[in-house]
């Protein structure tokens, strides 16, 4: 805590008395591109995206240095800036590098119509799989001074972007070498019953424009992994005239969870450097990631699993500093 | 004439035949300027497979005239995967590859084909991921795919490269290309079995529980099917003597925790969240005979398709399940790659 207050005056005190080329703290860049992987989405997305890109503490002095990288996908429900705000991402790269540890981290936009994309390859939402894995990264590694490999590349992220982070090191353990879930969710297939699949069905417009948090229901999970053209929302909810749900909507649903996953991607997982979930223990998440454990021991792949006193989102912003970047500074290849 | 007595053989030999038994058929003629080679390829990816699958795997490999009088040439590839409950080489046998490979060269279609060998202790690999059976997803389009690229004079490209199958072969042209959509460049699937997500009911799935080796040395196809599916789709290192989770929960329902794992394994499931992959493909072909069961899955995933606009070719032909496969491959497979694969020439 001292420390990152330090570091904010720090912060302050060189915008205000340092000249412009000095960079004794890290700094916050934007990185707007054009991902030709969310071209045409079904909802009507923007495919221009703004990404947070931090570079470290003397990223400009040293032009000739090139820096490991993590990629941190954020929460659902949120914008990049609530969690940049929660976070306060620039104090963690100087609390790294204090230690020795200097990254760039970036923070790309997993925003869609329904408030979150689940970092899911879906026509409706767009397919955030390449978007992330494939178009970002080859931007960052154009306009910054990355390691441009595999071995320098981490992935993070929270919940949704805990789910997309494991999801994304299953399908592209070519691009990250580790990866840390923290709060993640939809490891098991997440429940979907009858109600649901009509309230889906009865979702307004309005209720859309409208939504926060939680207010949508199933209608996120079913943009990213039961998509439609031709329904009103672009989502097939399965709800069938005798009052069922479709089989293939179930199965659907199941082919986008890790756990139900992870027997089919175990040789991406057994290429990874390192493999971390945490949970907080008044995390309703808890089991998920409990259920992720297991089975991950059951298939011996080597992990860590921490699960911490705390809930959802209390100590996330702590354990940025603490726990994930000291993780990939163990096991990204610095140089 | 001679398919329908082949396909007679093989129900009898289904009927009648012992432990470890699968479908044969006669060598075929070597037309002449064809050659055939059957390397043993090494696959890194089955290393260490719960149910002792041979790790070392037959390949037969097909090359056409012209391979042997103009060294200088490279040549495209249609890698070509069987069915369950028979072996590369039978499967080779069965579908009169050499004469295929000579058909299309003297009509100035000059491919490489190459039938990898995935017959497992249970019938056949599913191709897919399996701590228990062995990684064949991944064997087929690295390991596999690696090595003909390196012992041979291939176009080493994705341009290059066309994947086709039959059956349980049809199902795995639909998955290792939809996970593997970097390595081939046009797909064809024949009577692609398994691509609806895989049901049980509670009887089904306490018959599947209750497997013993004799099950499995019965060598009944359609109870062989079922296992091979699940040791392919969940399996489980830590239960001996199958290392597979059946479908059965404790309390004698349906374990709707393997049938997710199973629907992660379903094509027709997987088809909305591979859109990107199914796009890239410069084509993709699918058949079956309006006399098989399979007509109605395969019309499942056409539809699937057609709904999310993936371009694509379906045809029925009035065949079952086997009787039109050797020939169609040679007659509609063959000419469909030569038409979107880089011929080299």
């Amino acid at each position: 805590m001292l420390k990152c207050l330090t570091g904010a005056l720090a912060a302050a005190m060189a915008l205000l008395a340092l000249p412009a080329a000095a960079q004794e703290n890290a700094r916050i860049n934007e990185l707007t591109f054009h991902s030709e992987a969310l071209e045409g989405n079904w909802e009507g997305s923007p495919a221009v995206r703004t990404a947070m890109v931090f570079t470290p503490p003397g990223y400009d002095e040293h032009p000739e240095r090139r820096y490991p990288v993590v990629y941190f996908l954020h929460g659902y429900g949120a914008t990049t800036q609530m969690y940049q705000d929660l976070v306060h991402f620039e104090q963690a790269l100087d609390a790294a590098a204090a230690e020795g540890n200097e990254f760039i981290l970036v923070m790309p936009d997993g925003y869609s119509r329904m408030l979150g994309s689940f970092y899911s390859n879906s026509p409706t939402t767009g397919d955030f799989e390449t978007y992330i894995a494939r178009d970002l990264v080859a931007q960052v590694d154009a306009m910054y001074r990355t390691l441009p490999r595999r071995e320098s590349r981490g992935l993070a992220g929270h919940s949704m972007g805990g789910y997309g982070a494991m999801r994304l090191g299953l399908k592209f353990p070519d691009v990250f070498s580790s990866v840390y879930a923290m709060s993640a969710c939809c490891f098991n297939v997440r429940p979907y019953s009858i109600e649901d699949a009509q309230a889906a069905d009865a979702l307004t417009d309005e209720q859309v424009a409208e939504a926060s948090f939680g207010t949508l229901g199933a209608a996120p999970f079913l943009s990213a992994w039961s998509p439609d053209p031709d329904a009103p929302h672009k989502f097939e909810t399965g709800l069938l005239d005798d009052g069922t749900i479709d089989p293939e909507v179930m199965a659907r649903i199941a082919a986008n969870s890790i756990i139900p996953m992870l027997p089919q991607y175990l040789p991406s997982l057994r290429a990874m450097d390192a493999i971390a979930l945490d949970v907080g223990n008044e995390d309703g998440l808890k089991t998920d990631n409990d259920a992720l454990h297991a089975e991950l021991d059951r298939f011996g792949i080597t992990h860590t699993y921490e699960v911490y006193e705390g809930g959802h989102g209390d100590k996330i912003a702590g354990r940025i500093p603490t726990h994930v970047l000291p993780f990939f500074a163990e096991h990204l290849d610095g140089d | 004439m001679k398919s329908i007595a082949l396909a007679g053989a093989a129900l009898l030999a289904l009927i009648a035949t012992p432990a470890a038994a699968q479908i044969t058929a006669p060598a075929p003629e070597i037309p002449a300027g064809i050659t055939v080679e059957a390397p043993m390829v090494h696959g890194a990816t089955l290393e260490g497979n719960l149910e002792g699958n041979a790790v070392e795997r037959e390949v037969m490999v097909v090359l056409p005239p012209s391979y042997a009088t103009d060294p200088e040439r490279h040549f495209p590839v249609v890698y070509y995967l069987h069915g369950f409950f028979i072996t590369g080489r039978n499967f080779y046998n069965f579908m009169d590859v050499p004469a295929a490979v000579a058909a299309n060269a003297a009509e100035g279609r000059e491919f490489i084909v190459v039938v990898p060998d995935s017959l497992t202790k249970m019938g056949g690999s599913m191709y897919s991921n399996s701590v228990t059976t062995g990684n064949f997803r991944d064997f087929v389009a690295t390991d596999l795919v690696n090595f003909i690229d390196a012992n041979y004079r291939t176009i080493p490209t994705r341009e290059g490269r066309g994947l086709a199958g039959h059956s349980m072969g049809g199902y795995g042209t639909w998955v290792v290309a939809m996970e593997h959509p970097e390595v081939f460049d046009s797909i064809w699937a024949q009577s692609a079995c398994c691509v609806s997500p895989r049901m049980e009911t509670p009887e089904s799935a306490a018959a599947m529980a209750s497997a013993t080796q004799e099950t499995v040395d019965s060598g009944n196809f359609g109870v062989l099917a079922g296992l091979a599916s699940a040791v392919a789709w969940s399996p489980n290192p830590n239960k001996p003597p199958f290392f597979v989770d059946w479908p059965l929960a404790e309390d004698g329902s349906v374990d709707q925790y393997v049938i997710a794992r199973w629907a992660n394994n379903s094509p027709l499931a997987m088809v909305s969240s591979h859109i990107t992959e199914l796009e890239s493909f410069d084509a993709i072909g699918s058949d079956v005979g309006t006399m098989d069961g399979l007509i109605r899955d395969d019309t499942l995933i056409h539809e699937e398709l057609e709904k999310f606009g993936i371009e694509h070719i379906f045809e029925t032909y009035e065949g079952t399940h086997t009787d039109k496969i050797g020939p169609r491959f040679s007659s509609v497979v063959l000419p469909f790659m030569a038409e979107h694969l880089d011929m080299g020439e």
